[in-house]
């Protein structure tokens, strides 16, 4: 009966949650038998919407990041994706959730072994489409990043500064609803943080979310009315934007 | 152009790099020296395979051969018998023969043709003239339309007593029998072997997706599906099978083609009546060849799945 309450209480947040591409309901996520990392995170991710993920290290950024990517199911709390409860998820609906989101790594994950055109192209190529499809649009793309002079290399003579752009290029082209970005800037020089950063706010524009995990105070600063997602001692704290 | 700077390749070699047997998976980050180990292995597997196959089927058209041979021939025979001219008997049994419907040549061995046949056993012809040797008359029927054996028999030994007919059927049921031994072993090799071959394909599967971890998961984070995944390890292990199956399986069929070309030669020099009844490999052995390439991608190709589709469940 109990059981059947909490089900029904989850299905009444989820469908609150249409219209929000995230809703995490007093979320809780504890590894193994230890204390909770996360304890009742509560939040939602507006369409359209720009926000700063931030907090001290190992406050668990890249854990909050990780349970909306469903790479980790949360021990307690519901977590809705576009509208859909992710408790009941099968594999072919985390498939196509996760098609509406790109995701940048904090350690880029570019395929070592194929070309940047080959990894910034390959959400598309997963869908099931032809490259001649996406050829140009995939090549207008790395132009806009800076790597179009670059596209038929393989990640090994990039810097890390042109990774990131890789890494930002492949999570854009799909055009997602949502970007999920990990410390996006942790590993480039200030101007080119700056120019990153204007690459979101250019996405954000033309109508993807976007949520940026960084510890970078003055980055934040360059965002006026970005929301900021603060997470410390487990909790979750929003604090209002700065415009 | 460094490894780590690639452009598409053109021309001719552009054509055979973009055909799927040659073309790089994109996917799958393969190890060289890991795909090149396999093709090896597998190029053995097939070769082996291709030769037990073909050693099959050339034992088992060449006992066809023989059994029709020996089937197309009776031989019969006349002992000598206390007070009765053998001469006159085989004058008479051939008379018989020759007048016997489905007879299409009877030829009879001369004392002396048959002394040298005992030769081997009993010394020159010299040392046995003495001795009472049986004759040998060879009957060659018409295996459409043969005669009635048993009546004929018995009308050659009416007319020449202690003759007797001997139709071969015993070596013939024998010979069939090894045949079918040697069929049913050949057939457990090739099991055997295309067994090795997808154990092989299970293990360089699972090593692969252990290497390849990461992609799989950074594949599943930017929207591929298990299916997907999946079939990108498919299909690069399906082609290192097939690979591998097509360089062992000519490597045979050279080598059983060679083996018929020298052979007959060889066989012809030795024997001085040629090769008959020897059937070396023929078309046959192509169309075995290629079922056997077939049979190494397929098991390439179950294997892979299997595997495959165990494994994606647990990276996930």
């Amino acid at each position: 009966m109990t059981l059947k309450k909490t089900e029904n209480s989850f299905q009444i947040a989820a469908n609150r949650a249409v219209g929000d591409l995230v809703r995490f309901e007093n979320v809780g996520l504890r590894y193994g038998v230890g204390a909770e990392t996360l304890a009742d995170v509560s939040f939602s991710i507006e369409p359209q919407s720009f926000q700063f993920l931030t907090g001290a290290s190992g406050t668990g950024k890249t854990t909050l990041l990780r349970l909306i990517m469903q790479a980790l199911k949360p021990t307690r709390g519901m977590i809705a994706l576009f509208g859909q409860d992710t408790s009941h998820l099968n594999k072919e609906g985390l498939t196509s959730l996760r098609r509406r989101m790109g995701i940048v790594f904090q350690d880029f994950r570019l395929l070592d072994h194929l070309t940047t055109f080959e990894n910034v192209a390959l959400p598309l190529k997963v869908q099931g489409r032809e490259e001649i499809t996406y050829r140009a649009e995939v090549t207008e793309l790395l132009s806009w990043v800076g790597l179009g002079d670059l596209m038929h290399v393989t990640p090994a003579v990039l810097s890390g500064g042109e990774k990131q752009r890789a890494s930002i290029a492949r999570a854009l082209v799909a055009q997602p609803e949502l970007l999920l970005a990990d410390e996006p800037t942790g590993n480039v020089d200030p101007s080119l943080a700056r120019r990153l950063l204007r690459l979101f706010v250019e996405m954000n524009r033309s109508g993807t979310a976007i949520l940026i995990a960084t510890h970078d105070l003055s980055l934040m600063d360059q965002i006026d009315g970005a929301r900021r997602l603060v997470l410390a001692d487990r909790r979750l704290h929003i604090e209002k934007s700065n415009d | 152009m460094t490894d780590a700077i690639r452009s598409k390749p053109t021309g001719l070699f552009g054509f055979f790099k973009s055909l799927p047997l040659f073309r790089r998976d994109p996917m799958v980050a393969a190890d060289p020296v890991t795909d090149r180990a396999l093709i090896s292995v597998i190029a053995i597997m097939t070769f082996i395979a291709a030769m037990t196959a073909g050693a099959a089927q050339f034992a088992a058209s060449t006992t066809a051969r023989w059994q029709v041979l020996m089937a197309s021939e009776v031989t019969v025979q006349l002992k000598p018998q206390p007070g009765r001219q053998i001469e006159a008997d085989i004058v008479r049994a051939s008379d018989i023969l020759r007048g016997t419907s489905g007879v299409t040549s009877v030829r009879v061995f001369s004392r002396d043709e048959s002394a040298k046949l005992l030769e081997p056993w009993l010394g020159s012809a010299s040392t046995i003239e003495s001795l009472p040797i049986p004759r040998l008359i060879a009957v060659q029927i018409d295996a459409q339309r043969p005669p009635d054996l048993a009546a004929l028999g018995k009308a050659v030994s009416d007319v020449a007593p202690g003759a007797g007919l001997d139709d071969h059927r015993n070596w013939t049921k024998r010979l069939g029998r090894i045949s079918d031994l040697f069929l049913i072993a050949s057939l457990s090799a090739l099991l055997l072997v295309l067994s090795a071959t997808g154990l092989a394909i299970v293990f360089a599967t699972r090593g692969a997706m252990a290497g390849n971890r990461e992609i799989i998961e950074v594949l599943h984070f930017i929207g591929a599906d298990d299916r997907y995944i999946a079939a990108q390890f498919q299909r690069h292990f399906v082609m290192l099978g097939i690979r591998g199956g097509v360089a062992g399986g000519l490597a045979a069929l050279f080598l059983l083609v060679s083996f018929r070309i020298l052979g007959s030669s060889a066989l012809g020099l030795l024997d001085g009546n040629g090769v008959d009844g020897l059937a070396l490999p023929g078309a046959e052995l192509l169309f075995a060849t290629l079922l056997v390439i077939l049979l190494v991608g397929l098991v390439a190709g179950l294997a892979s799945k299997i595997t495959v589709h165990r494994t994606i469940g647990r990276l996930a």
